[in-house]
Protein backbone atom coordinates (compact mmCIF):
# COMPACT_ATOMS: atom_id res chain seq x y z
CA UNK A 1 0.00 0.00 0.00
CA UNK A 2 1.30 3.01 -0.97
CA UNK A 3 1.76 5.94 1.72
CA UNK A 4 0.76 9.94 1.16
CA UNK A 5 3.08 12.87 -0.17
CA UNK A 6 4.19 14.60 2.60
CA UNK A 7 2.19 17.32 4.08
CA UNK A 8 1.92 19.64 6.79
CA UNK A 9 -0.35 18.55 9.80
CA UNK A 10 -3.71 18.31 9.21
CA UNK A 11 -5.44 20.67 12.29
CA UNK A 12 -9.48 20.88 12.20
CA UNK A 13 -9.98 24.29 14.33
CA UNK A 14 -13.16 22.44 15.36
CA UNK A 15 -14.81 18.92 15.69
CA UNK A 16 -18.44 19.72 17.41
CA UNK A 17 -21.13 20.24 14.95
CA UNK A 18 -22.32 23.35 15.16
CA UNK A 19 -25.91 22.99 16.60
CA UNK A 20 -28.84 25.32 15.32
CA UNK A 21 -29.54 27.91 18.35
CA UNK A 22 -33.09 26.40 20.60
CA UNK A 23 -32.30 22.89 18.60
CA UNK A 24 -31.92 21.69 22.08
CA UNK A 25 -35.72 23.03 23.63
CA UNK A 26 -38.17 21.88 21.10
CA UNK A 27 -38.45 18.41 19.65
CA UNK A 28 -39.36 20.25 15.88
CA UNK A 29 -36.31 22.40 15.99
CA UNK A 30 -33.80 20.17 13.75
CA UNK A 31 -30.11 20.54 14.79
CA UNK A 32 -29.13 21.66 11.38
CA UNK A 33 -27.86 24.92 10.97
CA UNK A 34 -30.06 28.07 10.93
CA UNK A 35 -28.61 31.40 10.93
CA UNK A 36 -30.39 33.32 13.62
CA UNK A 37 -32.21 36.59 11.87
CA UNK A 38 -34.19 37.99 15.34
CA UNK A 39 -33.37 41.63 16.04
CA UNK A 40 -32.63 40.81 20.13
CA UNK A 41 -31.43 37.16 19.23
CA UNK A 42 -28.06 36.70 21.65
CA UNK A 43 -26.40 34.26 19.44
CA UNK A 44 -26.72 35.87 16.66
CA UNK A 45 -24.88 39.02 18.97
CA UNK A 46 -22.49 36.38 19.81
CA UNK A 47 -22.95 36.90 23.50
CA UNK A 48 -21.22 35.23 25.93
CA UNK A 49 -21.81 31.43 26.69
CA UNK A 50 -24.08 31.00 24.00
CA UNK A 51 -23.43 28.68 21.01
CA UNK A 52 -21.03 29.98 18.30
CA UNK A 53 -21.98 30.53 14.38
CA UNK A 54 -19.84 28.91 11.82
CA UNK A 55 -17.84 31.30 10.16
CA UNK A 56 -14.94 31.09 7.87
CA UNK A 57 -12.47 31.01 10.17
CA UNK A 58 -13.18 27.54 11.26
CA UNK A 59 -12.29 26.56 8.04
CA UNK A 60 -9.66 24.23 6.78
CA UNK A 61 -5.86 24.66 5.11
CA UNK A 62 -6.15 24.69 1.51
CA UNK A 63 -3.10 22.18 1.67
CA UNK A 64 -5.04 19.79 3.81
CA UNK A 65 -8.58 20.65 2.96
CA UNK A 66 -10.67 17.27 1.61
CA UNK A 67 -7.84 15.20 3.06
CA UNK A 68 -8.00 12.09 5.16
CA UNK A 69 -6.05 10.98 8.08
CA UNK A 70 -3.99 9.32 5.49
CA UNK A 71 -3.03 11.96 3.80
CA UNK A 72 -4.65 11.16 0.76
CA UNK A 73 -8.36 12.48 -0.83
CA UNK A 74 -11.02 9.80 -1.74
CA UNK A 75 -11.76 9.47 -5.26
CA UNK A 76 -14.89 7.56 -5.56
CA UNK A 77 -14.42 4.59 -8.39
CA UNK A 78 -16.98 1.81 -9.56
CA UNK A 79 -14.84 0.03 -12.52
CA UNK A 80 -11.52 -0.97 -12.97
CA UNK A 81 -11.56 2.15 -16.17
CA UNK A 82 -11.84 4.24 -13.16
CA UNK A 83 -8.90 3.21 -11.09
CA UNK A 84 -6.62 3.57 -13.90
CA UNK A 85 -7.24 7.12 -13.35
CA UNK A 86 -5.06 6.97 -10.91
CA UNK A 87 -2.26 5.64 -12.08
CA UNK A 88 -0.09 9.14 -11.64
CA UNK A 89 -2.07 10.08 -8.70
CA UNK A 90 -1.08 7.01 -6.59
CA UNK A 91 0.37 9.68 -3.53
CA UNK A 92 -2.55 11.77 -3.73
CA UNK A 93 -5.72 10.29 -4.27
CA UNK A 94 -6.84 7.12 -2.89
CA UNK A 95 -9.91 4.97 -4.55
CA UNK A 96 -13.31 4.91 -2.65
CA UNK A 97 -15.28 1.40 -4.31
CA UNK A 98 -18.99 2.87 -4.98
CA UNK A 99 -21.38 1.51 -2.33
CA UNK A 100 -23.40 -0.21 -5.64
CA UNK A 101 -20.34 -2.42 -6.90
CA UNK A 102 -20.75 -5.85 -6.41
CA UNK A 103 -18.55 -8.18 -4.69
CA UNK A 104 -17.25 -9.71 -7.71
CA UNK A 105 -16.23 -6.74 -9.57
CA UNK A 106 -14.67 -5.37 -6.03
CA UNK A 107 -12.14 -8.31 -6.25
CA UNK A 108 -11.31 -7.24 -9.75
CA UNK A 109 -10.53 -3.63 -8.70
CA UNK A 110 -8.85 -4.25 -5.59
CA UNK A 111 -6.35 -7.01 -7.41
CA UNK A 112 -5.91 -4.28 -10.19
CA UNK A 113 -5.41 -1.40 -7.61
CA UNK A 114 -2.50 -3.45 -5.81
CA UNK A 115 -1.30 -4.10 -9.49
CA UNK A 116 -1.22 0.40 -9.68
CA UNK A 117 0.16 0.42 -6.31
CA UNK A 118 -3.25 2.44 -5.30
CA UNK A 119 -4.53 2.84 -2.19
CA UNK A 120 -8.32 1.32 -1.60
CA UNK A 121 -9.96 2.82 1.15
CA UNK A 122 -12.31 0.21 1.41
CA UNK A 123 -10.88 -2.74 0.48
CA UNK A 124 -12.64 -5.38 3.13
CA UNK A 125 -16.64 -4.06 2.44
CA UNK A 126 -18.29 -6.94 0.61
CA UNK A 127 -15.48 -8.92 -0.34
CA UNK A 128 -14.61 -10.08 3.43
CA UNK A 129 -16.88 -12.82 4.89
CA UNK A 130 -17.82 -12.87 9.17
CA UNK A 131 -16.11 -16.41 10.32
CA UNK B 1 -7.48 17.62 -33.72
CA UNK B 2 -5.43 19.84 -35.08
CA UNK B 3 -8.15 21.56 -38.06
CA UNK B 4 -6.81 24.09 -40.55
CA UNK B 5 -9.61 26.32 -39.92
CA UNK B 6 -10.24 25.44 -36.00
CA UNK B 7 -7.61 26.18 -33.70
CA UNK B 8 -6.48 24.32 -30.68
CA UNK B 9 -8.15 27.21 -27.98
CA UNK B 10 -11.38 27.44 -29.98
CA UNK B 11 -11.96 23.49 -29.51
CA UNK B 12 -10.68 23.82 -25.83
CA UNK B 13 -12.74 26.58 -25.04
CA UNK B 14 -16.02 24.82 -26.47
CA UNK B 15 -15.36 21.21 -25.09
CA UNK B 16 -13.47 22.35 -21.31
CA UNK B 17 -16.47 21.78 -19.72
CA UNK B 18 -18.09 18.58 -20.82
CA UNK B 19 -16.31 15.99 -23.01
CA UNK B 20 -16.22 12.41 -23.55
CA UNK B 21 -12.92 11.98 -22.13
CA UNK B 22 -13.68 14.43 -18.54
CA UNK B 23 -14.38 12.84 -15.65
CA UNK B 24 -15.97 14.75 -12.73
CA UNK B 25 -16.53 13.78 -9.22
CA UNK B 26 -18.56 15.48 -6.59
CA UNK B 27 -17.17 18.44 -4.74
CA UNK B 28 -18.16 17.37 -1.51
CA UNK B 29 -17.74 13.51 -1.02
CA UNK B 30 -15.59 11.65 -2.52
CA UNK B 31 -14.55 13.49 -5.10
CA UNK B 32 -11.12 14.76 -3.34
CA UNK B 33 -12.67 18.44 -3.65
CA UNK B 34 -14.21 18.33 -7.47
CA UNK B 35 -11.44 16.99 -9.28
CA UNK B 36 -11.63 16.64 -12.73
CA UNK B 37 -9.73 13.79 -14.70
CA UNK B 38 -9.31 12.77 -18.38
CA UNK B 39 -9.59 9.56 -19.70
CA UNK B 40 -7.81 10.64 -22.84
CA UNK B 41 -5.27 8.51 -24.47
CA UNK B 42 -3.41 11.31 -25.32
CA UNK B 43 -2.96 12.73 -21.74
CA UNK B 44 0.52 11.84 -20.34
CA UNK B 45 -1.10 12.52 -16.40
CA UNK B 46 -4.84 11.78 -16.66
CA UNK B 47 -5.41 15.68 -15.61
CA UNK B 48 -7.80 17.67 -17.54
CA UNK B 49 -6.29 20.78 -18.25
CA UNK B 50 -5.22 22.67 -21.58
CA UNK B 51 -1.65 21.85 -21.55
CA UNK B 52 -1.87 17.92 -20.93
CA UNK B 53 -5.69 17.92 -23.42
CA UNK B 54 -4.57 15.26 -26.30
CA UNK B 55 -7.81 16.11 -27.91
CA UNK B 56 -7.02 19.49 -28.19
CA UNK B 57 -3.59 20.14 -29.30
CA UNK B 58 -2.01 19.91 -32.64
CA UNK B 59 0.84 17.60 -31.14
CA UNK B 60 0.42 15.14 -27.76
CA UNK B 61 2.17 12.80 -26.09
CA UNK B 62 -0.17 9.53 -24.81
CA UNK B 63 2.16 6.76 -23.07
CA UNK B 64 0.11 3.18 -22.67
CA UNK B 65 0.82 -0.03 -21.56
CA UNK B 66 0.94 -3.01 -23.61
CA UNK B 67 1.88 -6.93 -23.28
CA UNK B 68 5.43 -6.62 -22.36
CA UNK B 69 6.10 -2.71 -22.32
CA UNK B 70 4.36 0.69 -22.96
CA UNK B 71 3.59 2.13 -26.40
CA UNK B 72 3.94 6.25 -27.15
CA UNK B 73 1.36 7.73 -29.08
CA UNK B 74 1.90 11.01 -30.72
CA UNK B 75 0.22 13.46 -33.15
CA UNK B 76 0.92 14.39 -36.64
CA UNK B 77 0.14 17.95 -36.90
CA UNK B 78 -1.42 19.06 -39.85
CA UNK B 79 -3.32 15.96 -40.60
CA UNK B 80 -6.48 16.89 -38.62
CA UNK B 81 -8.84 15.22 -41.20
CA UNK B 82 -7.62 12.29 -41.18
CA UNK B 83 -7.63 10.75 -37.82
CA UNK B 84 -6.40 7.32 -38.74
CA UNK B 85 -3.69 8.73 -40.60
CA UNK B 86 -2.76 11.51 -37.54
CA UNK B 87 -1.60 8.77 -35.20
CA UNK B 88 2.32 7.72 -34.30
CA UNK B 89 2.72 4.96 -32.25
CA UNK B 90 6.17 3.49 -31.11
CA UNK B 91 6.23 0.24 -28.88
CA UNK B 92 8.61 0.08 -26.19
CA UNK B 93 9.56 -3.17 -24.76
CA UNK B 94 13.55 -2.60 -23.83
CA UNK B 95 14.89 -1.87 -20.53
CA UNK B 96 12.83 0.66 -18.50
CA UNK B 97 16.02 3.22 -18.66
CA UNK B 98 16.47 2.95 -22.17
CA UNK B 99 12.53 3.26 -22.84
CA UNK B 100 12.78 6.47 -20.74
CA UNK B 101 15.82 7.66 -23.07
CA UNK B 102 13.86 7.25 -25.94
CA UNK B 103 10.78 8.92 -24.83
CA UNK B 104 12.82 11.66 -23.80
CA UNK B 105 14.19 11.82 -27.13
CA UNK B 106 11.22 11.49 -28.72
CA UNK B 107 9.09 14.28 -27.44
CA UNK B 108 11.89 16.77 -26.03
CA UNK B 109 15.28 16.24 -28.16
CA UNK B 110 13.25 16.42 -31.43
CA UNK B 111 11.58 19.79 -30.60
CA UNK B 112 8.20 17.90 -30.36
CA UNK B 113 6.71 18.55 -26.92
CA UNK B 114 9.48 19.73 -24.01
CA UNK B 115 6.99 20.51 -21.85
CA UNK B 116 5.52 17.20 -21.51
CA UNK B 117 8.99 14.82 -21.32
CA UNK B 118 8.69 14.61 -17.58
CA UNK B 119 5.20 13.68 -17.49
CA UNK B 120 6.00 10.46 -20.49
CA UNK B 121 8.73 9.49 -18.93
CA UNK B 122 7.06 9.63 -15.30
CA UNK B 123 3.36 7.91 -16.90
CA UNK B 124 5.72 5.33 -18.46
CA UNK B 125 7.75 4.00 -15.21
CA UNK B 126 4.48 3.90 -13.76
CA UNK B 127 3.59 1.95 -16.18
CA UNK B 128 6.87 -0.58 -15.84
CA UNK B 129 6.51 -0.92 -12.49
CA UNK B 130 2.09 -2.09 -12.56
CA UNK B 131 3.76 -4.48 -14.81
CA UNK B 132 5.91 -5.98 -11.90
CA UNK B 133 4.60 -9.37 -10.54
CA UNK B 134 2.39 -7.85 -6.94
CA UNK B 135 3.91 -9.65 -3.97
CA UNK B 136 1.42 -11.37 -1.84
CA UNK B 137 0.47 -9.63 1.28
CA UNK B 138 1.70 -10.86 4.08
CA UNK B 139 -0.63 -13.39 6.21
CA UNK B 140 -2.55 -11.02 8.76
CA UNK B 141 -1.37 -11.53 12.84
CA UNK B 142 -3.97 -13.07 15.07
CA UNK B 143 -4.41 -10.95 17.88
CA UNK B 144 -6.30 -11.19 21.36
CA UNK B 145 -8.29 -14.27 22.03
CA UNK B 146 -7.86 -15.50 18.57
CA UNK B 147 -3.88 -15.63 19.30
CA UNK B 148 -4.31 -17.26 22.71
CA UNK B 149 -6.54 -20.01 20.95
CA UNK B 150 -3.92 -20.41 17.98
CA UNK B 151 -1.15 -20.76 20.92
CA UNK B 152 -2.97 -23.31 22.94
CA UNK B 153 -3.57 -25.36 19.72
Amino acid sequence: MVSAKKHVPIVKKRTKGFMRHQSDRFKCVDAAWRKPKGIDNRVRRRFKGNLVMPSIGYGSNKKTKHMMPSGHKAFVVSNVKDLELLLMHNKVYAAEIAHNVSSRKRIDIIARAKQLSVKVTNPKAKVTTEV
Amino acid sequence: MSFPNISADVIWEVARNNNSFLVKRSKHIGGGGGVQFSRDPLNPTNIHSRKYAGFVNDKAVGVVPTEKGVQVVSKKAGSGNKPAASKYSVNYTKSTRKTFKSIANQTAKSGYRPDLRAAAVARASAIRRSQRPVKPSPEPKLRGNAAKKAAQA
